[in-house]
């Protein structure tokens, strides 16, 4: 049974890569060469998975205000990963009690204590961090810390590649199941209860799908830099549009092209992928910073000077 | 003024509520009835606990120990089933959030939407039942905002957004409105035609609950008063409750009970209060 699982995954992936390779080579030489490796085919398959759903989630992450949320479960997801790691679980099983757990456990020291929020999710996700970083050195190298911390896309192997596909489609499948009480809960979270809808299961299930994504994209971008790919987009998609639908596609399409152009740069200039990636993103953020029609800084300066 | 039954029948019953924050008793001992069919005020000075009996009805809050019951189930029954209605302040609400006047009035409508066949409840709004549109149009049409259904949200009027709120509310067609302060800080044709929709829908025999420091409005719309400071201070016909001497007696508790909360600004209450 395992075993057809396996060869129907290896399956599904080679499609999808040649399906990819079919795009590809539709562009000039120069630009396609990179990806004749198979390994750049991995990880080409692998960046645009993780930046079609960070740049989904990250509609969620801007506009609820949890850009230190998700901060604070990208770190808190290390001693999960490394725990698993020594029990040899999934990462995923292992990340997302971790992250869950401290996500509570701010939530906890916010209602109980006078501590504010801030303080509270800074507090528990260093201490999570620290947690993982001591584990992992007790038990590996650290370049499989770094790995872990700032991604290892060129390294990917196919059972991870695996992994970021089952990730996606459960995160697509969710956000487009649930996406009234998504987006009702993310506007409008008193007037969601009031209609009935079990804000906590919402909530949480948000929670749990912020943690699958940031398990999907360790291997990309890891840890640290999924936090950029979490809110960059969004923040991207939300200077320039007023229409929820048309922010995601941008998100997503930002998210995208930012893991496809920054992983093609990394290959030319022989950099780090994950950096460039966000650094990618980054730039999309500060054109549209400059020139959206209505919220940009230009367009704005042009309304001033023409108002005299 | 509206004819009052005889005999009215309970829509919500409080009983034996205590809620608080963070062990900060905010509300004690409230038993309460709000009668059917009615339009209730609730009146109290700032920090009272209007809003927190609102948290609560709406299941934002959990009481420490009392129930709640809405034609005689609880409450929670009555929300699900999308009976109630909740106009929250317009400071709860981001609006800068990228959706247009229409998809949020619709917003009122997810709750319903529950109800549709299977396949509809996965599809984006053109599959919608006709039904939720229907709705939305006529509740953007009672408060006269049909004209701004694809404007962003974030680009109406102080006076314009209370009324988008109120269609929210309106559109979901429920037994019970609870309204959150519908007539403060709107300009004064947006506050008559608020007060014009309440008047229809508690003459189409809905019940309409509401919290309000406008005391000129309260004594000349609503048929039923609660005075509320942490506890209930009476409740009753509005000629009863709104007199001058048992306002002061309201202000009076306010003194004596959340002093340090007073908000500087004089309150449209405390202007009433004062004359």
């Amino acid at each position: 049974m395992i075993e057809l699982l396996d060869a129907f995954g290896t399956a599904l992936v080679n499609g999808l890569m040649n399906a990819l390779m079919v795009v590809v080579n539709l562009l000039p030489d120069t630009l396609s060469d990179a990806f004749q490796y198979r390994f750049m085919q991995r990880a080409l398959l692998t960046s645009v998975m993780v930046g079609a759903i960070c740049g989904l989630l990250s509609c969620y992450v801007v506009l609820k205000r949890w850009s230190l949320l998700g901060d604070a479960i990208s770190h808190a997801v290390l001693p999960g990963v490394a725990i698993a790691y020594l029990l040899g679980w999934p990462f995923f099983i292992g990340a997302f009690i971790t992250g869950a757990l401290t996500s509570i456990g701010i939530g906890a020291i916010e209602r109980h204590t006078r501590i504010k929020s801030d303080a509270a999710m800074g507090l528990m996700f260093t201490a999570a961090f620290a947690l993982g970083i001591v584990i992992i050195s007790k038990i590996a190298s650290s370049t499989h810390l770094m790995h872990i911390l700032f991604g290892n896309v060129l390294g990917v192997r196919e059972s991870a590649l695996l992994l970021t596909l089952v990730a996606s489609i459960i995160a697509l499948l969710a956000v487009w199941l649930f996406f009234r009480p998504l987006l009702l809960y993310a506007f409008d979270p008193q007037q969601a209860q009031a209609l009935g809808f079990n804000t906590s299961v919402i909530h949480y299930g948000l929670i749990l799908l912020l943690t699958l994504t940031i398990v999907a994209s360790l291997e990309t971008v890891g840890i640290i830099l999924v936090v950029a790919m979490l809110i960059t987009p969004g923040a991207t998609a939300h200077l320039l549009t007023d229409r929820f639908r048309t922010m995601m596609l941008i998100s997503v399409s930002v998210g995208v092209s930012s893991a496809v152009v920054g992983l093609w740069l990394s290959a030319m200039l022989d950099v780090a992928s994950g950096g460039t990636i966000v650094l990618v993103a980054t730039g999309w953020f500060f054109m549209a910073l400059l020139l959206s029609p209505k919220y940009g800084v230009l367009a704005r300066q042009w309304r001033r000077w023409r108002m005299g | 003024m509206a004819t009052i039954p005889d005999t009215p029948t309970a829509a919500v019953e409080i009983h034996g509520l205590h809620a608080a924050y963070q062990r900060q008793p905010v509300l004690e001992d409230i038993n309460l009835t709000f009668p059917a069919g009615l339009w209730t005020a609730i009146v109290g000075p700032n920090g009272a606990g209007k809003s927190t009996l609102f948290h609560v009805l709406t299941g934002n809050m959990k009481p420490l120990r009392g129930t709640v019951h809405a034609f005689g189930h609880p409450i929670a029954e009555h929300r699900r089933a999308g009976h109630i209605a909740y106009m929250a302040q317009r400071e709860a609400i981001e609006w800068d959030f990228p959706v247009s006047v229409w998809e949020t009035v619709m917003g009122g409508r997810f709750g319903h939407m529950r109800r549709d066949a299977w396949w509809r409840r996965y599809m984006p709004a053109r599959w919608y039942h006709p039904r939720h549109g229907d709705a939305v149009r006529d509740a953007l049409a009672a408060v006269d905002m049909l004209g701004f259904s694809d404007r962003p949200i974030g680009a109406l009027s102080g006076g314009q957004k209370k009324r988008v709120l109120l269609a929210r509310a309106l559109a979901q067609q429920a037994r019970i409105l609870l309204l959150d302060e519908p007539l403060a800080g709107v300009d004064p044709p947006s506050e008559q035609l608020i007060l014009d929709v309440l008047r229809g829908e508690r003459e189409q025999g809905k019940t309409v609950i509401m919290v309000t420091h406008d005391m000129p409005s309260a004594r000349r719309y609503v048929d039923h008063v609660v005075l509320i400071n942490r506890v209930i201070r009476g409740a009753g016909r509005p000629d009863d409750m709104l007199s001058d001497a048992k306002l002061a007696a309201l202000a009076i508790a306010r003194v004596e009970s959340t002093a340090r909360e007073m908000a500087p600004a004089a309150s449209p209450l405390s202007t009433a209060l004062d004359r």
